[in-house]
């Protein structure tokens, strides 16, 4: 009988059955309970400051409550169209370039058959994503002074005139863009180069018989192969989309080209960390949450739907 | 496959392997540049521009010796350091442990605490009210806020979490039926079988750990002997003061523009290690990568 009993499924048992069988396990919940009760839900409890009017020294429960005003407030304010263009424009750059290059270097590398220069080239290109955000912006600032070598090769080819390109707003699109593939691309793409491989041999070797050539081998057989995948990570980037990395651009941003460059995230750091207007940048970051979080859990979904994929 | 070699299969193959090593000339020549440079007569770098393919003028160790005789730079090397090991070891002990508790499928407990966590991978309170919580807790400007926030994260754990489950639970069993505790079975039979998935957390930690400076540059604003090397890096590069970390250095290296090489020495001081050890560690960053893209 007690054999019986020691082996009830975990719904049977009571609280304190299982308290008692797993004592330690018990023991260990508590700090990691705490952890993410700290660092994740204290903030989100927090988010009361985005209807505050928040001053640290009064802390969130006496601060004067303001209702909608952050609200209104960056809604109606000067910067809400530009910041809201210029994280869509830089996220949709990334999505319609940067991701279908991803999708064609996994494929161009697909057909490199030495395997040593194969290995090589792989794991160079690796390489800029391994390197720190902080020293690849003192390259792209280095090589985009006025006399740098980025800047030289603009003024050659392109005879634009000759002006550090990270001064002018109508650059930076364009820069960001061109850095991000460059230091993504390798890296971006394993997920891409490892579906490929397992896409059928068979199916190849049949096709190459009835004579079909390499283009069409690549179109018939292995894009549909690795459509899945393709699409998985095509929705998901859908679902983060207001998630522009926002790093790269406070390291690389002044001034001058905000109007291109001022992203959601870079407002809520300047307007919260360096300006202290604690209750609106709160404000902006929830709204930031909110539609992120109905975006990854609408992608998440349809990705669900398509491909029986899913992250979360 | 035997394949024909076509002209049109020619010219592609030309283009393919041309494509393929020219992009990597890209990747590697920016870096070869610093690495160049940091060596080269500070004089002559001056009035140049391009990429340096060899160093300019006869070879010069000025730079490192600055480097590594400057007080800021050895204790912001210190302190990554430190901050890497702490979170490659207690970050992934904590991880761990997470993982094997959300794994247990007899612990009434699992469930709940698997969703309190994956809540946190769907929404989050963002950054100021996290900067308030900290703040309020005292953790501004000091040694923990590098050390305790950012040690667990939901995705980790989910993938911990799937690894002990598509272990058999035989093991478990037999190790319970001889009298071992939940922490013995944990760490002398479990952990063994795991260690290709803890080695990939240790992995991207590492990383992760060696470039972070967001979080040093928001919570420790005012304290600079508790800097990453990252953020010293900023300065030098991306704010181009480096008169904060030079202060003091001699008059001589002022005048011979010594001074101009450290920004190029400190990047490679602060980028080889990385750069020599992911060659090597590449077979779990393709695990990640895949396992990121995807979960079942």
């Amino acid at each position: 009988m007690s054999a019986k009993q020691k082996t009830k499924s975990k719904e049977h048992r009571t609280w304190k059955q299982d308290f008692l069988m797993n004592k330690w396990l018990y023991i260990l919940v508590v700090p990691i309970f705490l952890y993410f009760f700290i660092f994740s839900y204290l903030p989100m409890f927090g988010l009361v400051m985005a209807f505050e009017d928040f001053k640290p020294t009064l802390g969130f429960l006496r601060s004067t409550w303001v209702g909608l005003k952050n609200f209104t407030d960056f809604f109606t304010g000067p910067n809400f169209l530009t910041i809201l263009r210029n994280t869509l424009v830089i996220s949709l750059l990334g999505l319609v370039i940067g991701f279908p290059l991803t999708v064609v270097y996994a494929l161009l590398l697909n057909e490199i058959h030495a395997r040593f220069f194969k290995k090589t080239v792989q794991t160079i290109h690796y390489l800029p994503y391994f390197v720190s955000m902080v020293v690849i912006a003192g390259l792209i600032i280095e090589f985009c002074a006025t006399n740098g070598l980025f800047t030289d090769f603009m003024v050659n080819v392109f005879h634009i005139k000759r002006e550090n390109l990270l001064q002018n707003p109508k650059y930076f699109w364009g820069l960001n863009l061109i850095t991000d593939i460059w230091q993504g691309l390798g890296y971006g793409a394993i997920f891409f180069v490892s579906s490929i491989t397992s896409v059928s041999q068979e199916l190849h070797e049949a096709a190459a018989i009835d004579g079909a050539g390499r283009l069409k081998r690549a179109w018939h057989i292995t894009i549909p192969g690795i459509m899945p995948a393709i699409v998985t990570m095509l929705v998901l980037k859908c679902g983060m989309i207001l998630q522009v990395g926002s790093d790269k651009i406070l390291l690389l941003y002044n001034a001058s080209i905000y109007e291109t460059a001022d992203v959601i995230a870079t407002h809520v750091q300047r307007m919260g960390i360096e300006k202290m207007q604690y209750g609106y940048s709160a404000a902006v970051g929830l709204f930031n949450s909110v539609v992120g979080t109905i975006l990854l859990l609408g992608s998440n979904y349809v990705s669900k739907k398509m491909t029986d994929n899913s992250i979360v | 496959m035997i394949e024909k070699n076509t002209p049109s299969r020619i010219i592609f193959n030309i283009f393919n392997y041309g494509f393929m090593a020219l992009f990597a000339v890209a990747c590697i020549a920016p870096i070869w540049h610093v690495l160049m440079a940091s060596v080269s007569n500070p004089r002559l770098l001056m009035g140049t521009s391009g990429i340096l393919w060899k160093p300019l003028g006869d070879i010069t160790w000025k730079g490192y010796e600055i480097v590594f005789q400057n007080k800021s730079i050895l204790v912001g090397y210190a302190n990554t350091l430190f901050y890497v090991a702490w979170h490659a070891v207690m970050g992934t002990l904590c991880t761990l442990i997470a993982g094997y508790l959300v794994s247990r499928k007899s612990f009434k407990l699992a469930t709940p605490l698997m969703l309190f966590i994956l809540f946190t991978m769907m929404f989050n309170g963002g950054l100021i009210p996290g900067y308030m919580v900290i703040r309020s807790l005292g953790m501004l400007n000091t040694r923990w806020v590098m050390l305790i926030p950012g040690l667990m994260n939901a995705f980790y754990i989910t993938m911990m979490k799937s690894a002990f489950e598509q272990l058999s639970s035989s093991y478990e069993e037999s190790a319970k039926l001889d009298g071992a505790g939940p922490l013995t079975i944990l760490f002398r039979i479990l952990v063994p079988l795991v260690k290709a998935n803890i080695a990939v957390i240790v992995m991207f930690t590492i990383v992760m750990q060696w470039n972070s400076w967001y979080p040093a540059s928001i919570y420790l604003p005012a304290e600079r002997e508790l800097w990453p090397l990252q953020l010293i890096m900023r300065e030098i590069l991306i704010q181009n003061d480096s008169s904060k970390v030079l202060m003091g250095s001699d008059a001589m290296a002022k005048a011979d523009f010594t001074n101009n090489l450290v920004k190029y020495c400190v990047t490679v001081v602060g980028t080889l290690p990385i750069l020599c050890v992911y060659p090597f560690a590449q077979k779990y960053f393709v695990t990640g990568a895949t396992l990121g893209g995807v979960k079942g």
